[in-house]
């Protein structure tokens, strides 16, 4: 059948209005590839953490994508590096939520970029998932779309309390931190809470972090009687002089507190190594060595599928990275239960109970986006560090 | 206690004292406060770590080196920060010119260093306690740096020289004296001083770039307390600080020990402004 110009000018036509009006963009949407704003720290003061994180994310990014995706859609995570710097944070915030049009954002990955990003994220009506432990960054009033797969601060030193109450039977506790913001309001915070467990806080002050000599501190603590030190700083020099002081003072209470207790830049400022005995930095349950020497199951498993993928792990810790590959499955896992909208992955996450995470389990209300749960945060050893992970400190059961 | 006063006190002064002869030996060859100094100092225990611990080099070489990399960053300094604002020092842009080097040598730090407190090596292999390297060490350096500056400036026509522009640049200049250099080689000679500053005093204060803000204005008090470019009351200064703020570690502790200091430093300028070594500035009648 011959076909006149002006016939084909209206099926073309046609053809064009019919595009334009979207009949076909179900189908383009169904495909595209569902895009994950990413904000890892991989370089910068703050990269440790970022770089251990990444391995997770994108473990776990992998998995889905081989698995065939998202309900067919390929997971895209378009990274921005932050250079461990807030301002660009926030400049790669932007340009994910409104250039990239991302479907979900992932980070920023530590509180300062965190605090910095997270409203512009909030303005531009894009679901966030973070997992940085300053209280502030998630409020359902202000920040809606925000949610946390990690503890907060007042969680970290809520469980350092039970441990030196509850579990070591302290009575007398000595609480000191350096004058920074992150120290001064942890005291602020932590000794009503210790407080309210019955405990005796004999000692209380804020001292320079970068103080040579702590003796003086010290001193003080032991005449009040204290039972157990809990120091609060992320200051590897801080911490390293209050463990060694007290190992010269031949004083062998314990010494509980911030993740840094456990770090290696703690332990390659100590006098001796064997000052680390009795030192217990927080950890997380699921990453940590039982008294046998076993990681819990859903953790092995986890552990081996590292392992087969040569993902590093001698580097870093097992936390991070099982915290990197939690983020994804989350995001993952409301995409294809609900949609790629911001008010389905929100909708789907407010409603969120128990959800079984390598790094912990997650709950999420409407009212509350803080999932973790405080029997997972616990205390360990901070000498036990092998393949990434600690063993739980004296006194846990499991 | 007392023990741990005396030792800690008199190291950590050794330290301050060093900074404010850095200041002082800058200040003297060019009139001008370089605020380089505090982390000048800091960088001696970042270079001393990072020859000897991490290169594995003998601690004599480290050492030398150290000094070395003083003595070329005073010489940087001198031509980038002090230089340039020479002729106009009663607008004191110095202030400006040597504290954003001063920050561009920390920010340098923490990039390429650590934002951590890094380990600083055991130098010699004596034992812990009173006698402790850690502190006998800066105060030994102490004493030796003011022994040899009163011996160059005394003794030597170099130090003559150094002391002629000290006093009066324009008749030093007058006479045929080699103004700029001498001027470079006294930034060289303060840059030496302030990394000895922080070498000896390493184990004590570890290698952290955040050190450097700290011996800034710790280096700064023994120079005011004692008078503006008397190296022995930068001493005497350094070691009355050092002493006097362990003292209120132990009697009021924690913050309120910098409390204390502030406080009767501004009391000491307040009833002696010129320093206890310096004298009240002539008036012109």
């Amino acid at each position: 059948m011959a076909i006149s110009r002006r016939q084909a000018l209206i099926g073309s036509a046609a053809s064009t209005a019919t595009l334009a009006s979207g009949v076909f963009r179900p189908a383009i949407a169904a495909s595209e590839p569902i895009r994950i704003g990413y904000l890892p720290a991989l370089t910068g003061p703050s990269s440790s953490t970022g770089i251990g994180i990444n391995r997770g994310t994108e473990l776990a990014v992998k998995e889905i994508n081989d698995a065939g995706g998202i309900n067919g859609r390929q997971i895209e995570l378009v990274v921005r590096d932050t250079q461990s710097d807030p301002t660009k944070a926030v400049n790669a915030a932007t340009e994910l939520t409104r250039r990239h049009k991302v479907h979900v954002i992932w980070g920023p990955l530590n509180s300062g970029e965190a605090l910095a990003a997270t409203p512009l994220i909030a303005r531009d009506g894009v679901p966030q998932l973070h997992p940085c432990w300053v209280d502030q960054l998630t409020d359902v009033k202000k920040y809606p779309l925000a949610f946390r797969n990690a503890p907060t601060n007042q969680q970290i030193g809520g469980a350092a309390n039970h441990y030196v109450v509850n579990i070591v039977k302290a009575k007398k506790v000595a609480v000191i931190s350096d004058t920074t913001g992150y120290g001064t309001a942890s005291l602020n915070a932590y000794v009503p809470m210790l407080k309210t467990l019955g405990a005796e806080v004999v000692y209380e002050g804020s001292v320079e972090s970068n103080n040579p000599d702590l003796k003086p501190e010290l001193l003080r603590m032991q005449a009040a009687g204290a039972q157990a030190i809990m120091p609060w700083s992320v200051n590897a020099g801080f911490l390293s002089r209050i463990i060694n002081t007290r190992a010269e003072l031949n004083w062998d209470i314990p010494i509980v507190g911030q993740t840094t207790l456990g770090s290696g830049q703690t332990k390659a400022l100590l006098k001796k190594p064997e000052y680390w005995e009795k030192v217990y930095p927080n950890n997380f349950r699921n990453c940590s060595y039982n008294a046998a020497g076993a990681l819990p199951p859903r953790t092995v498993e986890f552990v081996e599928r590292i392992r087969k993928a040569n993902i590093e792990m001698g580097d870093t810790l097992l936390w991070w990275i099982a915290l990197g590959y939690d983020g994804p499955r989350l995001m993952a896992e409301a995409i294809k239960a609900a949609g790629s909208g911001p008010e389905e992955i929100a909708g789907y996450w407010n409603k969120i109970k128990a959800w079984p995470g390598v790094y912990g389990s997650i709950s999420w209300t409407p009212e509350l986006h803080d999932g973790f749960q405080n029997e997972e945060i616990v205390m360990c050893q901070a000498n036990s560090l092998r393949d990434g992970a600690f063993t739980l400190a004296p006194g846990y059961t499991g | 206690m007392l023990l741990s006063i005396v030792s800690y006190g008199l190291a950590l002064g050794a330290v301050y004292a060093l900074i404010g002869i850095t200041y002082n030996v800058m200040f003297a060859a060019s009139r001008v406060f370089s605020f380089t100094a505090g982390t000048v100092g800091m960088l001696g225990g970042v270079f001393g770590a990072l020859c000897i611990d991490r290169m594995g080099m003998p601690v004599a070489l480290g050492f030398l080196l150290t000094l070395a990399a003083g003595a070329v960053l005073g010489v940087i300094t001198e031509v980038l920060t002090v230089r340039p604002v020479l002729k106009s020092l009663d607008q004191h842009l110095y202030v400006l010119s040597t504290l954003a080097f001063a920050l561009m040598l920390q920010q340098l730090t923490a990039i390429e260093w650590s934002t951590e407190p890094q380990p600083f090596p055991r130098l010699l292999p004596f034992g812990p306690g009173f006698f402790d390297q850690q502190f006998w060490l800066p105060i030994s350096a102490c004493v030796l740096t003011i022994i040899g500056l009163e011996w160059l400036y005394r003794r030597t026509l170099v130090g003559r020289a150094f002391l002629a522009i000290s006093e009066d640049n324009y008749a030093a200049r007058a006479l045929g004296l080699p103004e700029q250099r001498l001027r470079v080689a006294s930034y060289a000679l303060a840059g030496a001083i302030g990394t000895l500053a922080g070498f000896t005093g390493g184990e004590m204060m570890l290698a952290y770039f955040g050190n450097g803000p700290l011996l800034n204005f710790y280096g700064f008090v023994p120079v005011a307390l004692g008078g503006m470019g008397s190296n022995r009351g930068a001493v005497a200064g350094g070691l009355a600080l050092g002493l006097f703020q362990q003292t209120a570690n132990f009697l009021v502790g924690g913050i309120f020990a910098s409390v204390a200091i502030f406080v009767v430093f501004i009391l000491v300028l307040l009833v002696r402004p010129e320093g206890f070594a310096g004298a009240a500035p002539a008036r012109r009648v």
